[in-house]
């Protein structure tokens, strides 16, 4: 019961942010020039009195309260707007619709790898602290984590394309697969040096407690300590983050879609900004937020699941 | 009688309290000379700092390939202000007259790589102590005065919620481009984190029982801040800086490959491997030069940083 009190309140909170942020947005857009409501061949040959008819008729000239208000309105009766120039007159929810599958798929795949893969590796440098494999794995995610992503993209381009001979470019139709491993290949690489390092740094933590000593006067072995015990408290922080990772794979990368033209979520934002897609841009940021606030939710929920220790309705017994 | 003016010491020792105990005078210089001991904190610090010979080494590599980005821009055979375009010499391999080849205009590449690395070095180095001036004093007054603490938290959260590319986004389309205005709209956005840092250091810190002394005593707001709290702080900040500059490296590449960063004309990373995006398989060497400069200058000040916090902590020191 509580915690059904508990959840009705994060949710109602969450609601409020959502909608804060989206008024915010709303209002930082209308701070756009209006120039770029209009193509660069229209800039040039509408007069004035064509241009304001034009705002007008898109009701941009209204105050700023009379169109929030119709914002709210629309918003609240399930209508999203429609796209002007990323796919003209289509409505806002087929645009994302058509877009958010890719990157969820590339996002997904790139996730369960790297989830694996930086766990193993963080599981690796803590079995063999101090010494090669150790300072193998830390020199990779200070590799990782001091190079731009820009560069390492490019490298991993060259790298790719030359030797290994992949297309350099996402296509849906021919060579799917393969041209899928690159654009996975830059999201997981940054993402393994995340998991590895925390991993690495929860269980180091975990192994100076005193638990584990008395484990190991107990007789359990160096694979049942790190098993049954190590690994599986060191895993409560880093659940936390695991629901909102799997639900903002569907917001794509900005970067990487970009680097491999692959037409997914990523770049959809800052296009549908630059293009003055003012319903795409709301739309999208109420999405994000609200996928946001979830995932962080459904942290906790889950952190609370693995770990009986932890209590979300419970006052703390400190001060 | 008697009895009644001997003090009960007297009465127990035989000797009277003059016999036993003399004034000291008041000596401003004996005053000070109690309690002094020969730590210094910067001292300890460099003192820590120097033990490690990798970080010495890699800080001189630092040090050298930022003095370097000028030398370089004076030695080069051309100026980066002054480029021509000259298709006759487009893709030019690294030789003796362009020696780090010429990219598809023609243009000599030495100096806009060099140019590159030193818009780069300069702007994270600009961000980084603009996020570090407003981050600790915001941070510090969020921390401990409980009347801002509501306020500042709500205006985290609501800039905070909105993603920054969209502030990135609007700010190069209604302000326009350029050095000053990327780092101050970095900077606009990046105090948040380190505010909120410091925040939660210095609610640690406040109400343990020497500040409540310090306070009782009538310690002014600010030096309780500057000379009781700020001490325990600066291996954090320092870390964070440590941490903005190859952030802020990568964060101006990104952007200007976007083309949401700096002006088109002004060689930087990112613009740098913009133009080559094309070409860069068929001639790796317009990768090779910049990407090589930039990582190594991330990489050496990231771990020189993360040196330099591990010996500013005092914990680690004597």
């Amino acid at each position: 019961m509580a915690m059904l009190k508990y959840t009705i309140n994060r949710l109602v909170r969450g609601v409020i942010t959502v909608l804060v942020i989206a008024t915010i947005v709303f209002i930082l857009m209308r701070m756009l020039p209006t120039d770029y409501f209009f193509t660069e061949e229209q800039l040039m040959k509408f007069t004035d009195e064509q241009k304001e008819a034009a705002l007008d008729e898109a009701g941009l000239l209204d105050p700023l309260g009379v169109q929030l208000i119709r914002f709210y309105g629309n918003l609240f009766t399930g209508d999203f707007g429609t796209s002007r120039r990323i796919q003209n007159g289509q409505s806002v929810v087929k645009v994302i619709g058509s877009k958010f599958a890719i990157s969820m798929r590339l996002g997904m795949i790139a996730l369960l790898i790297s989830l694996v893969l930086g766990v193993l590796l963080g599981i690796i440098q803590t079995a063999f602290k101090d010494r090669f494999l150790d300072y193998l794995g830390t020199v990779y995610t200070i590799l990782v984590n001091a190079m731009p992503s820009l560069v390492t993209y490019s490298l991993i381009l060259v790298f790719g394309s030359r030797i290994l001979g992949l297309p350099a470019v996402y296509s849906a139709r021919t060579n799917t697969i393969a041209s899928c491993v690159m654009p996975v290949a830059c999201l997981t690489l940054a993402s393994i040096a995340g998991y590895a390092l925390w991993t690495r740094r929860y269980m180091v933590d975990e192994l100076n407690k005193d638990y584990i000593r008395l484990a190991k006067v107990k007789g359990l072995s160096q694979g049942q300590i790190m098993w049954k015990h190590v690994l599986r408290n060191a895993f409560v922080p880093l659940a936390q983050y695991l629901p909102a990772s799997f639900l903002l794979t569907i917001s794509g990368s900005l970067l990487a879609e970009r680097f491999f033209s692959v037409p997914g979520m990523g770049p959809l934002l800052t296009d549908a900004i630059s293009k003055y897609d003012l319903d795409v841009v709301q739309t999208l940021v109420i999405f994000y937020a609200a996928l946001g606030i979830l995932g962080v939710f459904l942290g906790d929920v889950l952190m609370m699941l693995i770990d009986p220790r932890i209590s979300l309705t419970k006052k703390g017994g400190g001060r | 009688m008697a009895e009644a003016t001997k003090s009960p010491l007297e009465s127990v020792v035989g000797k009277s309290d003059e016999e036993l105990f003399s004034f000291v005078p008041y000596d401003a210089a004996a005053a000070e000379s109690i309690g002094y001991s020969n730590y210094s904190y910067w001292r300890s610090v460099f003192q820590n700092f120097m033990k490690k010979r990798v970080t010495v080494v890699l800080a001189c590599v630092f040090l050298f390939l930022f003095i370097f980005t000028f030398i370089a821009l004076a030695i080069g055979k051309y100026d980066v202000n002054n480029l021509t375009t000259n298709s006759a010499a487009a893709f030019t391999k690294p030789n003796g007259e362009y020696w780090f080849g010429t990219d598809n205009l023609g243009r000599d590449y030495w100096c806009q790589v060099w140019y590159a690395s030193r818009i780069s070095i300069e702007l994270a180095a600009l961000v980084a102590c603009g996020e570090a001036i407003i981050g600790v004093i915001v941070g510090l007054l969020w921390g401990y005065v409980h009347a801002l603490d509501g306020i500042l938290t709500e205006l985290y959260n609501l800039i905070n919620n909105v993603p920054t590319i969209i502030y990135m986004t609007l700010i190069a389309l209604i302000v326009g481009q350029g050095f000053w205005i990327m780092a101050i709209s970095m900077i606009a956005i990046g105090w948040l984190t380190m505010a909120r840092n410091v925040r939660n250091l210095v609610i640690m810190y406040r109400d343990r029982e020497y500040n409540l002394a310090s306070r009782c005593l009538g310690t002014p707001l600010v030096r309780i801040l500057s000379k009781n709290i700020f001490p325990y702080l600066i291996s954090v900040i320092v870390l964070r800086l440590a941490l903005s500059i190859p952030n802020t490296i990568a964060l101006e590449s990104t952007l200007s490959y976007l083309g949401l960063g700096l002006d088109v004309n002004t060689p930087s990373l990112g613009i740098l491997l913009r133009n080559a995006r094309n070409y860069f398989l068929a001639y790796p060497y317009l990768l090779i030069f910049p990407a090589a400069i930039v990582s190594i200058i991330s990489i050496t000040f990231y771990l020189v940083g993360n040196a330099f916090s591990d010996a500013s902590d005092p914990r680690n020191h004597v």
